[in-house]
Parts: structure tokens; C-alpha cells; sequence
């Protein structure tokens, strides 16, 4: 029978989490007050470490397919332990990052509960962070990492949107679009992850991911459960949300989502190593494969509320013409339906980092005529953002021969200071020595 | 359709518009806004038990239930299987079955030993299901009243 075990962190560190969530996650509060009544009858939150148990006992892929799995990192090879102990960070960072994300906007949600959702999923994401530092602590990984437990938990509990490991928790939200949206794309990759690293061949790790999975499958309808609501609603003509608004956030999230994936040409050592059981490319494909199906259902569904006359096969059948044939039906016009950007669109890490491909897959030779393309189809407030800038700047910088797209790209903020400590943590200790009295005192801000 | 074809998996997020069309196929009515509120009840409760039939990229076929306990003065968790449905143009392609072994599998695997469902009288092909699938009346009966 498939039984599940918690443990908490160390005091120390469970603390340091504590302060951490009192930060930026300080409607946390109220969720765990007024749990009963957005989710009635649902187990309570807890912020613990789940391991299951009954995993498989033997690697599941590689060139050690078939040999028991790795309880602890001294048994690794070197080079696979740091590579493990890289995904672990990174997925640490993409859990604590999110949150500082999401907070940034909770409170402009129309809905209530929406909004509750998005608190849950937040405080969730929390325990999947809390879940990586405990894979952390309860192993050695003084050999590979060159640092202590201390300093790396002090470093991803340091980590603001702007320094984290991976683009897309690097970017300020704007409006609560953004949550949702972001739920419906980034956590998508984020299950993925969680998905492959089902099988790592590293057991603690393996052993982490189905409940993280578990909960992970509700922030999914965290994004997409409002985006179909949100549909109907700007079918109904509501002032509120329009379809142009979504597509821009589109455009917006889709190629920071692909580019979690790695670079298309990489991955090969995740399989070989059994830490995952897919190469980048082929991860990539199924994930643009999912996203076409929700962009499609969220047409139907947008369809459907604008002519309500029509059953579901005259539905499915102006879908289908409006895709083929363009045109309009009924005063919908093909135009006005959501779609992806072209795979290559507004890239900047992977095989076309920096190509300067339109929406449409429409090539642009000069700089400035592929910036106001951009200008056009983000949205007017991402425009502001260091992000933006960022990639303006890099872009420049490659375009006259300046930076290659391989120099541009390691112009990322996490690359620029791996393996060491961020430096805003020297105004920040997170983990203190002894016990805190006033729970908020380690966390100057 | 021939069994090969058939995959039995989780519920997920995804499978919405899948669910919405078999119901309107089933009953003739369009209620994407109760499906999507049912299938994020169950998606946040328990992901894995809830299980869609997928043949051909196309879902034809869903069972969503949970597991529960302290109703109805059952101490004991329960399994309670709570809605069916399948593709009308795949029946009778065991895609029922498929969907129930899959669901009686995740409660067993969590312990579960009673699985409970309700089954309305004027559909005797639904309580012949379950009578085939090892089913048997409970004592439990449903009581109603109409409030004015």
C-alpha cells in the first residue's frame, strides 16, 4: 500500500522558512483562518516535508538502468551528484520565487475566489520549496557544493525576483492576469519537472515529487479554471477582461515557459545519469502539445459563449473553420481568437536566443522594427520592467556584434553568481544561530 | 475501438472540455461552469482517484469519486464513486470497467475497503454496471424532502 511520511526541518531552518513566509507570504494567515471556508472538508495546509513510500527501488533510465537507486549523494558520482544538486536548487528557487510573484498582485483579483485559489497555490508552493531545502539538510552535500547547508538555504531563501535561477520568476507580475496566467503556463512546465523527477535515480528525490505533484495538478486549475471564465466573460462583452489582454500575457509567458525546459539541444546527461527520463527537445514538444489544447479549449469555450445558438458539432465545426479557412462567422472573426506565438518568438536562452522572430514566425533584420513589434504584442506595463530592459539591452548589444547570443544569454542574473552567496543576503539572515524570539527579527528588510 | 487503444489515467485540468462534451452528448446539456467547478473540487481533494478514459487523444470516457470518512456515521474511510460518463459512440467498449478497476485500484492502494456509490432507479443499465463490477444494496438508503 502506497503510504506517505512527513518530517519537518530542522528548527533552525523550519524558522527560517517561518520568517521567510511571514515576509512574503503575509496573507498566510488569513488562508489557514478562512481555510474551512474557501475549501471546505479539504486536509489542512502543513508546512512539512512528504517522502512517499513503495517508489521503485532500481534506476528507471540511463546507463545504470537497473541498479538500485542512490540514497544519499556520497554515493553519486561527483558529476551527477552537481548535477542534482543544480536541479534542486533551481526547483528550491522556482518555489520560492513564485510566491514573490503572486504577492505582488494578490490583492487586485476580482473574484474572491479566484483569489483564494491563488493564496492556496501560493502557500502550497511554499511546501514545495520547503520540500527541496529538506532534501538539502537530511544529505551530505559538502563535497559537491562547496558550501553548508546554512549558506545554501541562506541563499535561496535571499533570492528576489530579479536574481533567482530561471527567467520566468525573474519578471514582476502587473495584474492578477498575471497569476493566472502564469498558473496556467509556468506551473505547467513545473509539472513536468516534478513529472521526470518522478524517476530520479536519486531516491529522496524521488520520493518528494508525487505529492508535490499532487497539489501541483490544483494550480493548474488555479490558471485555467479562471482563463475559461475569463473567456466567457469577454465574450459577454464584460469591461473587465478582453481576449487582447490574455493574448498579450500569451506572448508574454510562452517563451519563458519553453525556455524552463533547458536548451533544446541539452538533456542528454538527465537521461544517461537516470535524474530524468527525457532529453529538453522531447519535454518541449509534449508541453507545446498541452499548451495548444488549452489556447484551443479556451477558443471553444469563447466561441460557445459568443454563439450560444449553436450546438456542439456546429461548435466544433465553426472552430474548426475559423482555424483552417480564417475569415469570420457570425461576426467572429479568426483574429480575435487566442493563439500561440511562433517557438521562436522573444527568446532568449536556448537554439533561437535572440533571433528576432514576430508572432507569427515573421523574420525582422533591423532592431529597432523588432522592438516596436514587441511593443505592440506584450503588454503596456511589461514594457517598464528591468526585464524588458534587460533583454533590449542584450538584444542591442547582439545585434551590433557586440555580445554573441551565447554571451547575451549568460548575461542572466543566477549566472552571474553561481556558486556564490547573493549579495543582498548580507542584509539578510534568514537562518539565525539560535532560536528567535520576535519571529519577524532575522528578516531586515 | 479495441481495448490496445484505450489509456486509463488521472484527471486532470485538462480534461474539462472532454467532460463537458460527453456530458452534453449523455444528457443534452452544456454546463461547463458546474464541470469546471466539480473537476476543481476533485483536482484539489484527490487527483490521483478521479480517472478519464483517453483513446485516440480524445477523452471517452470519466469516473470521479474520492475518498471520505466521518459521513453518514461511516468511521471508516470510504471510497465513493460519484459520476460516470462515457462517449455514447464508444459504448459498450468495457471503457466503464477500464475506468472502475483503475478507481477501485487507487482506494485500495490507500487502504480504502468499502466503496460506496448511488445508483437512481430508473437507470437500471447504470445499477447493472455495478452489480457486474461486484456491487451489492446497501443498508443506507437515501431520504428526501422537498423543501416549499
Amino acid at each position: 500500500m502506497a503510504t506517505t511520511t512527513t518530517t519537518e526541518l530542522p528548527k533552525r531552518y523550519h524558522d527560517a522558512v517561518e520568517r521567510w513566509r511571514q515576509t512574503y507570504l503575509p496573507d498566510f494567515d488569513y488562508l489557514i483562518e478562512n481555510w474551512d471556508r474557501y475549501f471546505p472538508r479539504d486536509p489542512r495546509f502543513r508546512l512539512c516535508a512528504y517522502r512517499e513510500c513503495g517508489m521503485p527501488c532500481a534506476i528507471e533510465c540511463g546507463e545504470d538502468q537497473g541498479r538500485p537507486k542512490h540514497r544519499s549523494a556520497a554515493a553519486m558520482k561527483p558529476e551527477v551528484a552537481h548535477q542534482l544538486l543544480a536541479q534542486i536548487r533551481a526547483q528550491a528557487s522556482t518555489e520560492f520565487g513564485s510566491i514573490q510573484q503572486h504577492q505582488l498582485t494578490l490583492a487586485r483579483a476580482h473574484d474572491e475566489e479566484e483569489q483564494a485559489m491563488v493564496l492556496r497555490m501560493m502557500a502550497e508552493e511554499l511546501r514545495h520549496g520547503y520540500q527541496m531545502l529538506h532534501l538539502l539538510v537530511e544529505d551530505d552535500w559538502s563535497a559537491v557544493a562547496g558550501a553548508s547547508a546554512d549558506q545554501m538555504i541562506e541563499e535561496i531563501l535571499s533570492m528576489r525576483t530579479g536574481s533567482h535561477v530561471l527567467g520566468a520568476f525573474n519578471i514582476d507580475f502587473e495584474s492578477f492576469v498575471d497569476n493566472v496566467v502564469f498558473c496556467a503556463l509556468i506551473d505547467r512546465v513545473g509539472k513536468y519537472q516534478l513529472s521526470m523527477q518522478k524517476i530520479s535515480s536519486y531516491s529522496p528525490m524521488a520520493e518528494s515529487m508525487p505529492q508535490m505533484l499532487r497539489e501541483e495538478a490544483f494550480h493548474l486549475a488555479t490558471g485555467v479554471v479562471p482563463l475559461r471564465r475569463w473567456v466567457v466573460k469577454a465574450a459577454q462583452g464584460s469591461p473587465l477582461v478582453t481576449l487582447a489582454v490574455i493574448q498579450k500575457h500569451l506572448y508574454k509567458w510562452v517563451p519563458r515557459a519553453l525556455e524552463m525546459f533547458g536548451d533544446e539541444r541539452g538533456g542528454a546527461t538527465n537521461v544517461k545519469w537516470g535524474l530524468k527520463p527525457m532529453k529538453n527537445q522531447e519535454a518541449q514538444d509534449q508541453y507545446w502539445r498541452e499548451i495548444e489544447k488549452v489556447v484551443r479549449d479556451l477558443n471553444m469555450r469563447y466561441l460557445r459563449a459568443r454563439l450560444t445558438h449553436l450546438d456542439l458539432a456546429g461548435a466544433e465545426a465553426a472552430l474548426a473553420k475559423l482555424e483552417t479557412e480564417g475569415g469570420a462567422i457570425e461576426g467572429v472573426r479568426a483574429e480575435d481568437l487566442l493563439r500561440l506565438p511562433d517557438r521562436e518568438f522573444f527568446r532568449r536562452r536556448g537554439v533561437p536566443a535572440f533571433r528576432m522572430v514576430g508572432v507569427d514566425g515573421e523574420r525582422f533584420e533591423e532592431v529597432e522594427a523588432f522592438l516596436n513589434h514587441l511593443v505592440r504584442v506584450l503588454p503596456d506595463g511589461y514594457r517598464a520592467t528591468a526585464d524588458f530592459r534587460d533583454y533590449v539591452e542584450s538584444l542591442r548589444a547582439v545585434a551590433r556584434g557586440d555580445r554573441s547570443p551565447e554571451e547575451a544569454q549568460k548575461q542572466m542574473p543566477a549566472l552571474r553568481r553561481v556558486g556564490g552567496v547573493c549579495p543582498c543576503s548580507k542584509s539578510v539572515r534568514w537562518v539565525a544561530e539560535e532560536a528567535v524570539e520576535s519571529p519577524t527579527s532575522g528578516a531586515a528588510r | 475501438m479495441t481495448a490496445t487503444t484505450l489509456l486509463v489515467r488521472p484527471l486532470s485540468e485538462l480534461d474539462l472540455d472532454g467532460i463537458v462534451r460527453i456530458v452534453e452528448k449523455t444528457r443534452n446539456r452544456y454546463e461547463p461552469d458546474l464541470w469546471e467547478d466539480r473537476v476543481t473540487y476533485y483536482l484539489r481533494r484527490d487527483p490521483e482517484t478521479s480517472v478519464v478514459a483517453e483513446s485516440a487523444g480524445e477523452v471517452v470516457g470519466f469516473m470521479l469519486g474520492d475518498v471520505r470518512s466521518g459521513e453518514f456515521g461511516l468511521e471508516d474511510p470510504t471510497g465513493w464513486i460519484e459520476v460516470l460518463g462515457v462517449d455514447p459512440t464508444h459504448a459498450g467498449g468495457g471503457i466503464g470497467r477500464a475506468l472502475a478497476e483503475a478507481m477501485l485500484e487507487s482506494f485500495r492502494s490507500r487502504g480504502v475497503r468499502r466503496v460506496r456509490t448511488m445508483v437512481d432507479e430508473s437507470m437500471p443499465e447504470v445499477e447493472a454496471f455495478f452489480r457486474k463490477l461486484g456491487f451489492a444494496p446497501d443498508s443506507l438508503r437515501p431520504f428526501v424532502m422537498h423543501l416549499p
